[in-house]
């Protein structure tokens, strides 16, 4: 198993294969599978992907249980058709389909985790726009994610990719650096070049904190996504320009562990703190589940029993 | 470094039902191991939750996503939302706890999930270890307690004769750790801690001896 970036970039060195092909080659081994059984599942995986973001993004939208997200996909795609945006129509795509993939997941829709439901948006987000800009066939947007998972992979053995133990730089962070590696790949950068992306995306995410506000996966974490996605674009085009992070991609991911670690429980997705406990925050939750649900560990009170 | 995800597919993917991998997917995984390892008619569940899956179960959907595992559904069956519900119709009794200490499994994102009918119990303390990827820390089958390591995969055997050593043989180049046995009679239950996926023709062999087999 590959376990560190140098050990992939080593590989991919030696012998002259992308990152891509080293894991499917990897995974064919770990999983006892055959490469056609892999290809067409992580071909469906891509589909679900697809699926997600244009139902985000169609008629009215989506919106969720709560009500307090939902059709703003809707809103970034009519202000896109206008042609007037600031950041431009790219990152206007790459905005519209993070939005609405995480929208449809906040409204208990079908979504591909990536590498996870949180941040299930950022990579959607990049591989639009990589794919229109590169007029990618679905074949080179399955190696993308292929790309991006050997890269998740080890982010999430070496350090950790939930907003529980690691807060939102190990969800939307990791997700951003393994879109700005796979970008890299698929617009023909060295694997080093994937490296830098990687670690200067991760870079210019660390210590984002999990703060969901009434705990759910809604505020802050749709717009997040829009973060991820377009931090992820910005970091493969200064990689591919040939600027480089100084801070090796394995360090980096041990930074972002050291972070995770450090950070109060009330940062990690317990929705005690952050914009979780802002006024408004707290009016939310108290409107969403009519009471006070947060479990204080200083209380003396027994465990709660609901009947929920 | 542990290695606890060992696939692409742990990294993109599970495709599911929103909104969380590891408070939603995770805790369909976790409701779905006590299912199998259960595997007989369920008349109560009780569910308790441990710091971040106390804190946030409601938001996340973890109730309905525990039952839905229970239940033995998929992370993206349309079903999932309403499982709470489903079960409750099928006669099925159940809680949910909210425990204010800590883990007692040492992860953040924890439950424990016991199922019960007249004749016997489960409990299982599982953690959700981030993108739907989860652990299993402690079973107690009835009073036999094993407490594994918490990585996947595992294989449980239960069997009214002595297999240890034919069970060797068959994944023994695979143990990550010794096997670990316990037994009440005749009854014994058998742990493996796999260092990777067993073979499918390995399971086969091992289901000639004892049908009871669970691999997680």
């Amino acid at each position: 198993m590959y376990e560190t970036i140098a050990d992939l970039l080593a590989a991919a060195t030696a012998q002259q294969k992308p990152i891509s092909e080293l894991i499917i080659e990897q995974e064919i081994k770990l999983s006892h599978s055959s490469r056609e059984i892999i290809w067409a599942t992580m071909g469906k995986n891509l589909e679900v992907m697809h699926e997600a973001a244009i139902k985000g993004a169609s008629g009215a939208g989506v919106t969720s249980a709560t009500g307090i997200s939902g059709g703003e996909a809707v809103l970034l795609k009519k202000y896109r058709e206008k042609g007037q945006s600031l950041s431009g129509d790219t990152m206007l795509l790459a905005m519209q389909n993070a939005v609405a993939t995480n929208e449809v997941n906040a409204a208990m829709g079908i979504i591909c985790a990536t590498p996870t439901a949180g941040s299930a948006g950022t990579l959607p987000g990049v591989l639009s726009v990589v794919t229109e800009r590169l007029h990618l066939q679905r074949d080179d947007q399955i190696r993308f994610l292929f790309c991006a998972s050997a890269f998740g992979m080890i982010v999430a053995n070496q350090a950790m990719i939930a907003g529980a133990t690691g807060g939102c730089q190990a969800e939307v962070g990791s997700a951003s650096a393994m879109g700005a590696a796979a970008a890299v790949e698929l617009a023909g950068g060295t694997p080093e070049q994937a490296a830098q992306a990687f670690a200067m995306a991760m870079s210019n995410l660390l210590g984002l904190v999990c703060d969901p506000v009434a705990g759910l996966v809604e505020v802050p974490c749709i717009k997040r996504n829009v973060v991820g996605a377009v931090n992820a674009l910005t970091a493969a085009d200064m990689a591919l320009a040939g600027l480089t992070s100084q801070i090796p991609a394995d360090e980096v991911i041990l930074a972002m562990k050291r972070i995770g670690q450090n950070l109060p429980a009330s940062l990690r997705e317990t929705g005690l703190g952050g914009l979780a406990a802002t006024p408004t925050g707290i009016a939310l939750k108290m409107k969403i589940f009519g009471q006070d649900v947060s479990i204080h560990p200083d209380d003396e009170n027994n465990d709660s029993a609901r009947e929920s | 470094m542990t290695n606890r995800y060992r696939s692409v597919f742990d990294i993109i993917g599970p495709i599911m039902i929103g909104p969380s991998s590891s408070h939603t997917a995770g805790a369909v995984a976790i409701g779905h191991v006590a299912n199998r390892l259960f595997h007989a008619p369920i008349k109560t569940v009780r569910v308790r939750y441990f710091e971040s899956f106390a804190q946030t179960h409601r938001g996340h959907g973890t109730d309905y996503a525990v039952i839905a595992g229970v239940l033995g559904f998929d992370p993206a069956d349309r079903r999932v939302p309403n499982a709470v519900d489903l079960a409750r119709r099928q006669g099925i009794e159940i809680a949910f706890i909210e425990d204010q200490h800590a883990s007692p499994i040492g992860h953040p994102n924890t439950a424990a999930i016991t199922l019960a009918n007249s004749e016997k119990y489960l409990t299982v303390w599982g953690c959700s270890v981030g993108g739907g990827a989860i652990e299993i820390r402690k079973i107690d089958f009835n009073g036999l307690i094993f407490e594994p390591q918490g990585s996947l995969p595992l294989i449980y055997v239960e069997a009214e004769q002595e297999i240890g050593q034919a069970l060797d043989q068959i994944f023994g180049a695979n143990y990550r750790l010794p096997r670990v046995t316990l037994m009440r009679g005749r009854h014994h239950i058998y742990q493996l801690d796999l260092l990777d996926k067993p073979f499918p023709e390995q399971l086969e062999q091992a289901r000639r001896i004892s049908q009871d087999l669970i691999s997680l």
